[in-house]
């Protein structure tokens, strides 16, 4: 048997700054939250594609087309977090979901601000709750909830 | 072993900050200009091979999925290389090494760094608990190894300033170089600051945001398109920490060089090689890697640059495009050496092509001198 050794121990923080500049795709959607719109793109076979994507997953092909989607949307599917963690997005239950917009071919993944879990239900109709005070960013929208 | 040639070549403008572009838009930039160069389409490639410097470097961990989309890589082969500063080489290496197997007839190549996004000065320099640091950065840890080199073979103090003033003359004539300072003069590189004893501000690499891209093609599909043959491949690492490694003539560049040579065909690579694009990211690695590339003996690299051998006129150019001192998106410098040779084995290097060159030798380092890839290119069919 080996002598019992003390093992070296000692607190690492590793930390960087890194930046993002976004293109033109990314960046016009950026845009569009920070002006209260919701903006997908035409795929090379029509689709609408929400969040926009710079090049055709399917043909590679630059896109450039933008259509405004929503801003009101279906949940395509859902999960409850009945205990919020520090950094999630409300400090309340929520459920994360899967919101496809309307007039979009795909969905985001947003919280929706229900109230209970009984009030989920996949195929409801949900909106943006959008802040006072926008900068660009997915944030922007604070959740959605549930359509009067 | 099938053929390999490359048939499109394609880079970004090299710059400190290419703001109007995402990554993925920068790779985007430089593959669709080597896909236009060989004449194809994104549905004619096969596979794609990526590569760039660590991940923690602009922090996007696995840049290979998000840029599948980007790069026409979806539902194709995609591989991603990993060998720190050398990775540009070693990515086009083994991009060759799809096409020699005779599995793939064209194959997209791309490397990239957006240092504008990252933080390699820091990235490179974590002081991890009961490791050695590693200092600030690659000039704080290149210059004690210059430094020796320079008491080894006691070269005169300037030969620095020189291969930085040429490298900075030779990016005139390039338009993808980052830097390009009209003008410079041999007084204005001595007059800059030095940073790390010897090295003068002049005499380093900058951070550049770049791309750079090949198409290399099986024989039935380059032979149409005056492609750069590829004669041989390289690649060797060692370790870091070696106890009695040289790090001022690596044993791992030297072997490398010994193996591409023999692939190629190469007796004597002074007479042999037309020319030469090296990895110089610190103005001295020019007479230190010509040492470790065979192309003089130990300790007389320097008389090369002294005597004007590797001028863009000289017998024995190097760095005819700038070099990594006049552009250096990280992860892409090694793959933009590679480029350069073939640019200049195809004629097609504009401004900066060597008269007559037949036979281009591409070089590339990574690490704490470490990694090493090579290629050797011929215009001629082997």
């Amino acid at each position: 048997m080996a002598e019992e050794t003390e093992a070296l121990s000692a607190l690492h923080v590793l930390e960087y700054n890194y930046t993002r500049s976004v293109g033109p795709v990314i960046g016009r959607f950026l845009t569009g939250l920070r002006d209260g719109e919701l903006l997908g793109i035409k795929s090379s076979s029509g689709k609408v594609i929400f969040p926009p994507v710079e090049y055709d997953p399917e043909t590679a092909e630059t896109l450039i087309e933008f259509a405004p989607v929503g801003p009101a949307g279906v949940v395509t599917t859902w999960a409850w977090v009945s205990q919020p963690r520090a950094k999630h997005p409300l400090q309340k239950p929520f459920a994360f979901a899967l919101i496809k917009p309307d007039g979009a071919d795909t969905a985001i993944l947003h919280a929706v601000d229900a109230g209970s879990e009984e009030a989920m239900k996949t195929g409801m109709r949900v909106r943006p709750r959008w802040r006072k005070e926008r900068v660009g960013f997915i944030t922007d929208i604070e959740c959605f909830e549930p359509e009067p | 072993m099938e053929l390999c040639g490359v048939i499109g070549i394609g880079q970004t403008k090299h710059d400190t900050a290419r703001t109007d572009v995402s990554i993925a838009g920068l790779v985007r930039e430089a593959a669709l200009r080597a896909l236009e160069d060989a004449g194809l389409t994104w549905s004619d490639i096969e596979a794609v091979v990526l590569g760039k410097a660590p991940d923690m470097f602009e922090g996007m961990m696995m840049p290979e999925l998000y840029l599948a989309d980007a790069l026409g890589a979806v539902g194709k082969p995609l591989l991603r290389v990993h060998t720190a500063g050398s990775v540009g080489g070693s990515t086009a290496v083994v991009a060759a090494h799809h096409v020699q197997s005779g599995r793939f007839k064209r194959v997209l190549t791309v490397a990239y760094e957006k240092q504008s996004e990252s933080n390699a000065m820091w990235a490179l320099a974590p002081k991890i608990p009961f490791q050695q640091p590693i200092v600030a950065g690659a000039g704080g840890y290149f210059a004690p190894h210059i430094r020796e080199y320079i008491r080894r073979s006691g070269a005169p103090s300037d030969i620095g300033i020189k291969v930085a003033l040429k490298d900075r003359l030779n990016a005139l004539k390039n338009p993808f170089a980052h830097l390009r300072m009209e003008g410079i003069t041999l007084e204005q590189v001595a007059a800059s600051p030095v940073l790390w004893d010897p090295i003068r501000f002049l005499e380093c690499c900058p951070s550049s945001d770049g791309a750079c891209a090949m198409v290399l093609a099986s024989e039935d599909v380059a032979t149409r398109n005056e492609p750069a043959w590829v004669l041989g491949t390289a690649v060797r690492s060692e370790p870091l920490g070696m106890a009695g490694r040289d790090e001022i003539n690596p044993r791992a560049g030297r072997d490398c060089a010994e193996a591409v040579y023999a692939q190629a065909g190469i007796k004597d690579p002074r007479n042999d090689i037309d020319c030469v694009e090296m990895y110089v990211p610190f103005s001295w690695y020019e007479p230190m890697w010509l040492e470790n590339l065979g192309f003089t003996e130990i300790g007389t690299g320097w008389r090369l640059t002294e005597d004007g051998v590797t001028a863009l006129d000289g017998d024995l150019p190097v760095n005819m495009s700038g070099g990594v001192l006049s552009s250096n998106p990280i992860g892409a410098s090694g793959m933009l050496r590679f480029a350069e040779a073939a640019l200049q084995v195809r004629g097609r290097a504009g401004e900066h092509q060597v008269d007559g060159a037949r036979i281009g030798l591409g070089h590339a380092y990574g690490g704490g001198s470490q990694f090493f890839a090579m290629w050797v290119v011929s215009g001629e069919k082997p």
